[in-house]
C-alpha cells in the first residue's frame, strides 16, 4: 500500500472520516449477525422484544426444518449445479473465442468483438419475455438447460480473459507453431496455462453471480424441485409458517457458501471485478 | 502468392471455429431474443394466437397510469441510488486508500460482504428488521416514542427505505472499484502535491477525483443499468406497495408477463428499458472499445 508521508499530522478531517467509516462498516454488517444470530434462536425467542442481541439458547431446530420440511437440499444441489456447469461453459467457450479475438487475425474479428462486447451492458432480464418463450420451444422450463444457457450467452467471460490474453507474448504462439504445434495445441498447452489466474478470476466472479441470479431462475424454475437456493429461499417469505427464525435459516443457508468462497477468494474478486473498469 | 492466400483462408478458418461455440449461444439466447421482443411488443399474444396489433402495446402503455408511476419511480431510484453510490464510494475510497493494507482490506471486505450475500438474502433480512409488529427497527421506534412505525407500508416512506437498502447493500463493489483506481493513480502527483503543502482535502478534491473520472463514468453507467432493472427488493418487500407507491419498470415488466399474461404489453416495457440501456452505454463502450 502506498505511504504518503503525511504521518506527521494526520488531519482532523481524515480521522473523523476514517471514524465514520470504519462505524458504517461495522454497522453495514449487522443486518448479517442479525440474520445468522436470528436463525439460531426460537419462534418465541426470535420475535420477543426487547431482543435478546445473543440468542439465549441456541437451537437448530430451524436448520432441521428447513432441510427436513423443505427441499433445501435439493435447492442446494441444483444452485451448485447451475453455478457450476454455467461456469465451465462459460470458460470453456469464452476462452476459446477471447484466444482468436486476442492471437488469431481473421477477417472482421474487430467488428464481432465489439458487438459482443456491446452486449455487455444489456440485462437479459429486459428481454425475459421472449427470452423465456426460447426456451420453452426448447422445452427447457424447470430443467437444468433453461436455467443454464441464458447465462452462457453474455460476452463477459470473452473481455475478461481477452485482457489477460493480451499480455501474453506473441512471440510464445509463433515458437510453438515454428515447433509444428496446431492452433488447438498452442491454445491449450500453451496459452491456457498462462491466463490461468484471469480463469480463477473469471470462476469465481462468474459463479456467485450465476449463484446469486434471481429473476430469471424465478421464472424458469416452477416446481419446487427445480428451484435455486435463491428462488427456494424466497419462497420462505411467502411461506404461511410465522417463525421468522426458520425463514432466516434460510437465508443463512443460502448466504453462507458464498461468505466462504469471499473469504478463500478475496483478491480475484479485485480482479475480477477491476477487469475493464480501472486502468492501470 | 496462393500459398499465402492459402495462409489466410486457414487463418479465417481457424478463427471462425474458434469463436463458433460462444457464437452461437450468443446469436441464439441474446441477439435472437432481442429481436424477437421488438417483434412481440407488437403483436397481442394469447395462448395460442398472435395478433399484429402495431404499436397498440405501446398506446397501452402510454394510457396506463401504473405504467407512468413505474417509469418515475425507476427514474428517482437511479437518481438517489446512483448519487449517494458514487459520493459514499468516494468518500470511503479516498479516505482510506492510502492506509495500511490489512485496514483496507477489512474496509473493502465489510462493505462488499452484503454484496457477495446478495440482493435476496439482504431483503429478506431487512424486511425481518423492518416488520412492523417484530422487527428490530420498528421496536427501537416504539422505544423512541414514535408510536407503530410501518416504514414499508407508508407511501412516503417506503422510497426513501428501498433507496436506502438497494444503496447499503450494494455500495461495495463501488468501494472497491475506487479503491482499485487510487491505488493506481501515479504516487510522484501526491508528492508534489505534499511539497507545495497541499492539505488532504485538496489533494482528494484536485488530484483524487480528477484521477479515478474514468471509473466515476463507469460506476455511474453500471449503476443506473443495475437500477433500472431493480426487482428482488422490490418484490420480497413491497410487492410495489403500498398502493403502487413503489412499483418499479422491471417489476411492472414482470407483473404483466407472469401474472397478467400481456405479453406482448411486457414485451413493449422490455423494448423501451433495451433502448434506455443502449443509449446509456454508448459512452462507456466507446472508452472500453479504444482501450485496445
Amino acid at each position: 500500500m502506498s505511504q504518503i508521508k503525511n504521518k506527521k499530522k494526520m488531519e482532523r478531517f481524515d480521522i473523523v472520516s476514517n471514524a465514520i467509516i470504519t462505524l458504517f462498516a461495522v454497522l453495514n454488517l449487522f443486518p448479517l449477525y442479525w440474520l445468522f444470530t436470528s436463525s439460531l434462536k426460537n419462534s418465541s425467542d426470535v420475535v420477543k422484544m426487547p431482543p435478546d442481541w445473543w440468542p439465549k439458547t441456541i437451537t437448530f431446530s430451524n436448520y432441521v426444518d428447513i432441510f427436513q420440511n423443505q427441499p433445501a437440499l435439493r435447492w442446494t444441489f441444483n444452485s451448485i449445479y447451475v453455478s457450476g456447469v454455467t461456469t465451465i461453459l462459460v470458460i470453456v467457450i469464452g476462452s476459446m473465442a477471447a484466444y482468436a479475438f486476442s492471437k488469431i487475425n481473421f477477417k472482421f474479428s474487430n467488428l464481432i468483438y465489439i458487438i459482443f462486447v456491446s452486449s455487455l451492458m444489456i440485462p437479459k432480464e429486459i428481454m425475459i419475455v421472449p427470452l423465456f418463450r426460447i426456451v420453452q420451444n426448447f422445452h427447457m422450463v424447470n430443467a437444468y438447460g433453461g436455467m443454464i444457457w441464458p447465462n452462457v450467452a453474455g460476452a463477459f467471460g470473452v473481455f475478461l480473459l481477452k485482457g489477460f490474453f493480451d499480455t501474453t507474448p506473441n512471440a510464445l504462439r509463433e515458437a510453438a507453431r515454428i515447433d509444428g504445434a496446431s492452433e488447438w495445441r498452442t491454445f491449450t498447452r500453451i496459452m491456457l496455462p498462462i491466463v490461468k489466474p484471469g480463469i480463477g478470476a473469471l470462476f469465481i466472479l462468474n459463479f456467485v453471480q450465476v449463484w446469486n441470479d434471481y429473476l430469471w431462475q424465478l421464472v424458469v424454475g416452477q416446481e419446487k424441485l427445480m428451484k435455486t437456493l435463491m428462488v427456494g429461499t424466497a419462497t420462505l417469505m411467502q411461506d404461511l409458517n410465522p417463525n421468522f427464525a426458520y425463514k432466516m435459516a434460510g437465508a443463512t443457508v443460502a448466504a453462507i457458501p458464498m461468505l466462504i468462497i469471499f473469504v478463500m477468494f478475496q483478491r480475484y474478486f479485485t480482479s475480477g471485478i477491476t477487469a475493464g473498469a480501472v486502468k492501470e | 502468392m496462393k500459398l499465402r492466400r492459402n495462409i489466410y483462408a486457414k487463418e479465417n478458418m481457424t478463427g471462425y471455429l474458434f469463436i463458433l461455440p460462444q457464437m452461437l449461444v450468443f446469436l441464439l439466447f441474446l441477439v435472437y431474443p432481442i429481436i424477437e421482443g421488438i417483434r412481440l411488443s407488437m403483436y397481442r399474444i394469447n395462448y395460442q394466437s398472435e395478433t399484429f396489433v402495431g404499436f397498440d402495446n405501446y398506446l397501452t402503455l402510454i394510457s396506463d397510469p401504473v405504467f407512468f408511476k413505474a417509469l418515475f419511480n425507476t427514474v428517482i431510484f437511479v437518481v438517489f441510488i446512483v448519487i449517494l453510490t458514487v459520493g459514499f464510494a468516494l468518500f470511503v475510497a479516498s479516505a482510506i486508500f492510502d492506509k495500511n493494507a490489512r485496514y483496507v482490506s477489512f474496509i473493502r471486505g465489510s462493505y462488499y460482504i452484503p454484496v457477495m450475500v446478495s440482493m435476496v438474502v439482504m431483503s429478506m433480512v431487512w424486511s425481518f428488521l423492518l416488520n412492523p409488529a417484530n422487527g428490530l427497527i420498528s421496536y427501537f421506534a416504539r422505544d423512541m416514542g414514535l408510536g407503530t412505525v410501518n416504514l414499508l407500508g407508508n407511501p412516503k416512506t417506503v422510497m426513501p427505505v428501498i433507496i436506502f437498502v438497494t444503496f447499503a447493500t450494494n455500495v461495495g463493489q463501488a468501494i472497491i472499484l475506487y479503491i482499485a483506481a487510487m491505488i493506481g493513480v501515479p504516487k510522484d502527483l501526491f508528492e508534489a502535491a505534499e511539497v507545495d503543502g497541499a492539505s488532504r482535502w485538496q489533494v482528494i478534491l484536485k488530484i483524487l477525483i480528477p484521477s479515478v473520472k474514468p471509473t466515476t463514468v463507469y460506476i455511474t453507467i453500471i449503476n443506473i443499468i443495475a437500477v433500472l432493472k431493480i426487482f428482488v427488493v422490490i418484490q420480497l418487500l413491497t410487492g410495489g406497495g403500498p398502493n403502487n407507491a413503489s412499483v418499479t419498470l422491471m417489476y411492472y415488466l414482470y407483473n404483466n408477463a407472469f401474472k397478467y399474461n400481456q405479453l406482448g404489453v411486457a414485451s413493449a416495457v422490455g423494448v423501451i428499458m433495451f433502448i434506455i440501456t443502449l443509449l446509456l452505454s454508448v459512452p462507456q463502450l466507446k472508452s472500453m472499445l479504444q482501450e485496445k
